[in-house]
Parts: structure tokens; C-alpha cells; sequence
């Protein structure tokens, strides 16, 4: 564990950073109360902090105080080492911020039993962050697959788009569906639809570059966001994905099998002023295209065309006969 | 060790402090012996002029590296220049430097003979 010493006695110091490293922690000497603020509002800074109340420049309650100041870090737990006795200054150094005091000259016992303090509150400040990431996690994305879900791909859609459209940079809209998905639930069951579904999304997210987004818009319908793509290869990325999908055999619980999918694509780099459902219905009608093509396949959207209805009875119509 | 003496240097105080190091030992005598002519140059300088507000920083300051080191009677010289520091009290003080400047000198004897004990 990483511990920051601010001392500007020096033979304090070397005592301090001696007794801790024989301890196990790694420790980080400074002088002055600047360059201790400095060190503990890092990113990777110090969580644990041994603080002389009187330094130059900045004293030890004013480290507390700049410290505290920071919101956007781990918890850094602080003790004050001071000569000083008196019940106000120990208020005053309290009330700065510090989490503890020792009193000088400490004792080395006491000061490795307050420093496991300060571990245990870190320890414990660590679990609730964790579980309270864990919470957004599952607030944000599929339980199954662990991609984005429905609300908050439809939140980066909307985000994307704006700026699409602020910055006048092209992107696509993928609206993609498995094919015959249903018979696959019927005829193995949920549980290898399930299995299906995760290595769908798997390879969704592995066909992708790391600032696209992939989420999962439906049942077996999934949406991704391809920001900067220009027109040209727009179609080539919705045809790897595709292929992604397609050319490698879908490994589940009952053997391996065969899975397509289709893609409606809706690109542009002018979205002029349609909201995000009007953008997607157009994507549908790309999907519905691919669709009625045959299943396995891209198509692009059109969003001039009123034909959607035309090409869902055309899918029906196809489905009803095979 | 008798009362005196371990009052000047409480040897038994400082090897517990130091976890019985004392490679640890000799280098903070050393640390010691090389910033306590500073210290001492500023706090003269405060005493000379005056300064109740660096007399009172000084002889914190060289209060706390005397403990550290479990110097008592000299740490309670530091300490005095300190406290009058404090209360902006000038008469004596001169004395209270002397009688710092005395118990350091005999602290420095009682560290090199620690020194040349300790170090193989």
C-alpha cells in the first residue's frame, strides 16, 4: 500500500519513511504541504497519509482541507502528527479534514495499530465502491449478454447523433436481428437460446472498435452505433458483422449450430432534425429489407420510403409459405 | 544507563523507536548533526532580533527532532525558547540560547561515543 509522508524535518522523516517500509508500505517522502496536496489529489496517488501539522508553505490542516476538496478520487485517509496538545488544535485538525492525530514523538506500536485503521476504512471504502459499481453495472447493461441495454443504447444513440450532427461527422445505425431465433428456442429450449444469444454478443462486440457501441435492443435484436464511418465502409462493416456471425458455428450445450443474421443499415452524415425513433424506424426498414431478402444479409435503409408495411406483409407472406 | 545520562540521550527510548536499527541510529545522528547548524543559525538569528514568531518556529522545530531522538534535556531547552516565543517573552532569552547551545554540545559527545559503539 502506497503511503505518503509530509515532514520537513528531515530526521522525521527518514524515521517515518524507515519505520513504514519496514512495515511493507510504499512509501513517498516530501517536505512541504504543496507538494503533499500535490501527491494526494493524483489519480494514483497515496490513499494513506502521514501529515506534519507545521510545514512551510502549506501546514498540515490545509493539506486536509485542498485534499477534501478534491471529489473526484478515492478516499485518502489522513493523520496528523503534531506536538501540539491541546484539545482545540486536535478540533481544529479534525475538523480540516484529518481522520486521526498522533502526537510526537509517536510510538512506533501506535502507529502501525492507527495506520491498520486507516487500512480497514480504505478497505471498506473500496467494498462500497465496488458494490455500488457492481449496481450501475447492472443498472446499464443486459443481465445475459452484458452489453449495453435497451435504455441506455437508445441514450448513446441519441447522444451520437447530436454530435453527428453538431460536427457534421458521418455514422451508421445497424438494427440487427438473428435469424429464426424463435426455432431455436423451441426446438433446443431457453436455455441453449440463451447460450446463443451471449456468443452473439460476444462476437458483436469483437467485430466492433472500441469507441462503436453495441447494445441489446430487443430479444434477439441488437443495435450498433458505428460513430465516425464514413459511407464507404459502412456496408463492409455491417457485412463483417455479419459475417462474424455466420461463417463460425454458434457452440452450445447440445453441439454446435448454425446461426445468420440480418442488418438493416441507416446511414448518413445529415440527419437533418428526425428524432432517434424516427431514425430507427428508418433502420427497420432496412432490417425488414434484409428481411425479406432472404435473411443473412445487409440492406441499406431508405428513408424516404413509406414501403415498410409493404415489406413486413412481403416477410410475412414469405414466412407463412416456407 | 543513570538518570543523567539517559536523559541526555535515552539510548533504550531510541533503539525501541528505531526497531533496534542502528545502522537506523547512526544515520539519523547524522541527518541530525548535519541540519541542526541551520536550525540553530535561525533561531540566533530570531533571538538576536527579536522575532517571537521564528523564535517559536525554530525551537518547534528543533523541539521535535530532539524528541525523535530522545534527547529530553535538550529537547526541553528547544522547548523553552519555543514557549517563549509564544508569549513574546525576550528577557533570558540569550541564556535559553547559551543553555540550548550547552545541552546540544554534550548531546553531540554522547552521540559520537553511541556512534563509534554502534558502528563495526
Amino acid at each position: 500500500l502506497k503511503i505518503l509522508i509530509a515532514d520537513d524535518d528531515p530526521l522525521s522523516r527518514r524515521l517515518l519513511e524507515k519505520t513504514l517500509q519496514r512495515s511493507g508500505y510504499e512509501v513517498t517522502a516530501v517536505e512541504n504541504g504543496t507538494a503533499a496536496a500535490e501527491q494526494l489529489c493524483k489519480k494514483d496517488g497515496p490513499r494513506l497519509a502521514l501529515l506534519d501539522w507545521e510545514m512551510p508553505e502549506l501546514d498540515g490542516p490545509s493539506v486536509c482541507r485542498a485534499v477534501r476538496k478534491e471529489k473526484d478520487q478515492g478516499y485518502v485517509y489522513m493523520i496528523l502528527l503534531t506536538s501540539k496538545g491541546l484539545k482545540t488544535d486536535v478540533v481544529a485538525g479534525l475538523s480540516a479534514g484529518a481522520d486521526d492525530y498522533l502526537t510526537k514523538p509517536f510510538d512506533t506500536e501506535e502507529l502501525k495499530a492507527r495506520l491498520r485503521t486507516g487500512q480497514r476504512i480504505l478497505h471498506l471504502e473500496g467494498r462500497l465502491v465496488e458494490a455500488r459499481e457492481d449496481m450501475r453495472f447492472k443498472a446499464t447493461h443486459d443481465a445475459l449478454t452484458s452489453l449495453f441495454n435497451r435504455g441506455v443504447i437508445m441514450d448513446l444513440l441519441g447522444r451520437e447523433v447530436s454530435r453527428s450532427r453538431r460536427e457534421h461527422v458521418p455514422m451508421a445505425i445497424l438494427l440487427c436481428d438473428l435469424d429464426h431465433f424463435k426455432s431455436v428456442n423451441d426446438t433446443h429450449g431457453h436455455l441453449v437460446g440463451d447460450e446463443v444469444l451471449r456468443e452473439i454478443a460476444k462476437r458483436l462486440l469483437l467485430s466492433v472498435r472500441s469507441y462503436d457501441y453495441v447494445g441489446r435492443f430487443g430479444g434477439e435484436e441488437f443495435l450498433v452505433i458505428l460513430n465516425n464511418c464514413p459511407a464507404a465502409s459502412a456496408a463492409g462493416r455491417a457485412e463483417e458483422i455479419r459475417m462474424a456471425i455466420c461463417t463460425t458455428l454458434v457452440e452450445t450445450g447440445i453441439g454446435p449450430l448454425p446461426i445468420s443474421i440480418s442488418i438493416g443499415v441507416h446511414h448518413t452524415d445529415n440527419w437533418g432534425s428526425r428524432s432517434v425513433e424516427e431514425l430507427l424506424h428508418e433502420a427497420d426498414s432496412g432490417l425488414y429489407a434484409a428481411k425479406a431478402a432472404g435473411r443473412n444479409c445487409v440492406k441499406f435503409a431508405n428513408p424516404n420510403s413509406s414501403l415498410r408495411s409493404e415489406l413486413v406483409q412481403h416477410v410475412e407472406t414469405a414466412e407463412t409459405l416456407s | 544507563v543513570t538518570v543523567a545520562t539517559s536523559s541526555i540521550l535515552n539510548i533504550e527510548e531510541l533503539l525501541t523507536r528505531v526497531d533496534d536499527d542502528r545502522e537506523l541510529l547512526v544515520e539519523l545522528f547524522l541527518i541530525f548533526k548535519s541540519v541542526f547548524p541551520g536550525n540553530f543559525q535561525r533561531l540566533s538569528d530570531a533571538v538576536r532580533l527579536e522575532e517571537a514568531k521564528n523564535i517559536q518556529i525554530e525551537g518547534h522545530t528543533l523541539k521535535g527532532m530532539l524528541l525523535n531522538l530522545a534527547a529530553h534535556r535538550a529537547a526541553a531547552a528547544a522547548g523553552e525558547l519555543e514557549q517563549r516565543g509564544r508569549d513574546s517573552q525576550f528577557s533570558g532569552l540569550k541564556e535559553a540560547l547559551a543553555e540550548l547551545q550547552s545541552e546540544v554540545d554534550i548531546l553531540l559527545s554522547a552521540m559520537d561515543e553511541r556512534t563509534s559503539e554502534f558502528t563495526p
